[in-house]
């Protein structure tokens, strides 16, 4: 991926040998809006192709930066198969953890069809996102409404919203530990 | 359809399959009692095991993992590349001149320039201006972002849930099993005509208190596991402990004190210190690694 980028780009066919156009200046006019040029030619960069980098300029000491941050190109290669190989190991282990869950897995449900065939069947039962099991229309004719929107916001079949997805650092308050208890109806 | 018949008949008795085109009352009768004989047999060999469901409490991960060495060393390498490579970012679009944002991100972007490619890189020119004396000041006053190391690992306190932010932690309760204090996942019997995921939520709230945001994750479970069955109980009864995974978003454990002494959110590793080691062969498979 990244040795792409070092390897020199081709012009596009379409441009060689065409004169150049610049929609992107301007005549210089004294009462023009800065801002409306500098939005101008972010919008619009110049599409001459004479250079190696297809969008836009290099940085200027872009050579001194580049051997500054690259050892060398056999370097280069070793470290990015070095990475390759680990970004293997992890996905191996990985597979690996799914595999002997998902073999438990198998299992159990195995082992439950043979001892009883009805709570097999109720245990493969697809979950329907829409429905409304009869315990919890029951429940919800005598709820206040916060409480209606607790049960309506958990959607069965689907992760709850509260499932938080792992940040950089803990949240400031840390671990909501004061929870009022509801009880929640059967689903 | 015939040769069906033919193979089921041929199980039961194998001497009544030539006969059955040509069954009588007789032979009907005479077969009866073999067919009768077979299923006891076979009933006896499957005895209904009796049910209960187990419950994996799993707080998930509330940080992202902290990266290894090499990771950490490759993931600044190929910032430095991309910092050598990329385009030149449009400043004038993003920042407007001479505002202190502008002054407070050029004074970031030396500080970046300098960490990735060293001393010639990153040089301030000209003098320090009013803004950028303003950003600094303000940088130095802003507040920073919780530690990633909270103080229940420092206490090792197992039954704080914001230990080990990195880790998946799943719950054990403590109890007395035949005199001896035993570390379990929390478990319940399944009543009679009860689904199995029903009968989880249940004994959830039965053994770990209502005081908690749980959510079991499906109706199927994740794993089995056979205790083994105690000496002077007849061998013919078993039992039969169907897992389901839980995850908990709020709230503390409450545990039962009548079933259970003590609760501790443990890693994979620390639960296989606790638990005996035939229950550990059973669970170890349906855990998260980390």
């Amino acid at each position: 991926m990244l040795t792409s980028v070092l390897k020199p780009t081709r012009l596009p066919f379409q441009t060689r040998g065409l004169s150049a156009r610049l929609y992107s200046t301007r005549k210089s006019e004294i009462n023009s809006d800065p801002q409306k040029d500098i939005i101008r030619r972010y919008l619009y960069p110049a599409n001459i192709r004479n250079k190696a980098t297809p969008t836009g300029t290099w940085r200027p000491d872009v050579a001194r930066a580049l051997q500054r941050a690259i050892p060398s190109v056999q370097a280069h290669e070793i470290i990015e198969r070095a990475w390759l190989l680990h970004q293997r190991h992890l996905r191996k282990k990985r597979e690996a953890e799914l595999q002997r869950k998902f073999e438990c897995m198998k299992q159990a449900m195995q082992e439950l069809e043979e001892i009883d065939s009805r709570l097999f069947r109720e245990a493969n039962k697809q979950e329907d996102p829409r429905a409304r099991s009869l315990a919890e229309v029951e429940a919800m004719k005598s709820m206040s409404e916060p409480e209606k929107r607790a049960v309506e916001s958990r959607v069965r079949g689907l992760f709850p919203r509260e499932l938080r997805v792992p940040a950089d650092t803990p949240p400031k308050n840390g671990w909501p530990f004061e929870w009022r208890a509801f009880p929640r109806p059967l689903a | 359809m015939f040769s069906r018949t033919v193979l089921f008949s041929c199980k039961r008795a194998p001497q009544a399959c030539l006969l059955r085109g040509l069954a009588t009352e007789a032979s009907a009768v005479s077969a009866a009692p073999e067919v009768v004989h077979v299923d006891a047999a076979l009933s006896k060999k499957t005895a209904r095991p009796n049910l209960h469901t187990g419950i994996i409490l799993n707080r998930s991960p509330i940080i992202t993992r902290t990266p290894t060495a090499f990771e950490k060393a490759y993931y600044a390498y190929q910032a430095r590349i991309h910092r050598a490579l990329h385009n030149p970012f449009p400043y004038e679009f993003y920042f407007k001149q001479g505002s202190p944002l502008e002054s407070r991100f050029n004074i970031e972007e030396r500080r970046r320039e300098r960490k990735a490619f060293g001393a010639p890189f990153g040089v301030q020119t000209g003098e320090t201006s009013e803004a950028e004396k303003l950003a600094e000041a303000t940088m130095r006053d802003e507040e920073e972002a919780m530690p990633r190391i909270h103080e229940a690992d420092i206490h090792s306190d197992f039954k704080h849930l914001n230990r080990r932010g990195q880790r998946n932690l799943y719950l054990l309760l403590q109890k007395q099993e035949n005199g001896a204090a035993v570390w379990r996942f929390p478990q319940e019997s399944v009543e009679k005509g009860e689904l199995l995921h029903h009968a989880a939520t249940r004994g959830l709230e039965v053994e770990c208190g209502n005081n908690m945001d749980a959510w079991i994750v499906s109706r199927n479970p994740i794993g089995v596991f056979h205790p083994p069955s105690p000496v002077n109980v007849d061998s013919a009864e078993k039992n039969a402990v169907f897992f389901y995974k839980a995850h908990i978003m709020a709230g503390q454990v409450r545990p039962n004190r009548t079933r259970a002494q003590d609760f501790a959110w443990l890693t994979k590793g620390e639960i296989k210190t606790r638990v005996d080691p035939d229950y550990w062969l059973g669970i170890k498979d349906m855990l998260s690694d980390f």
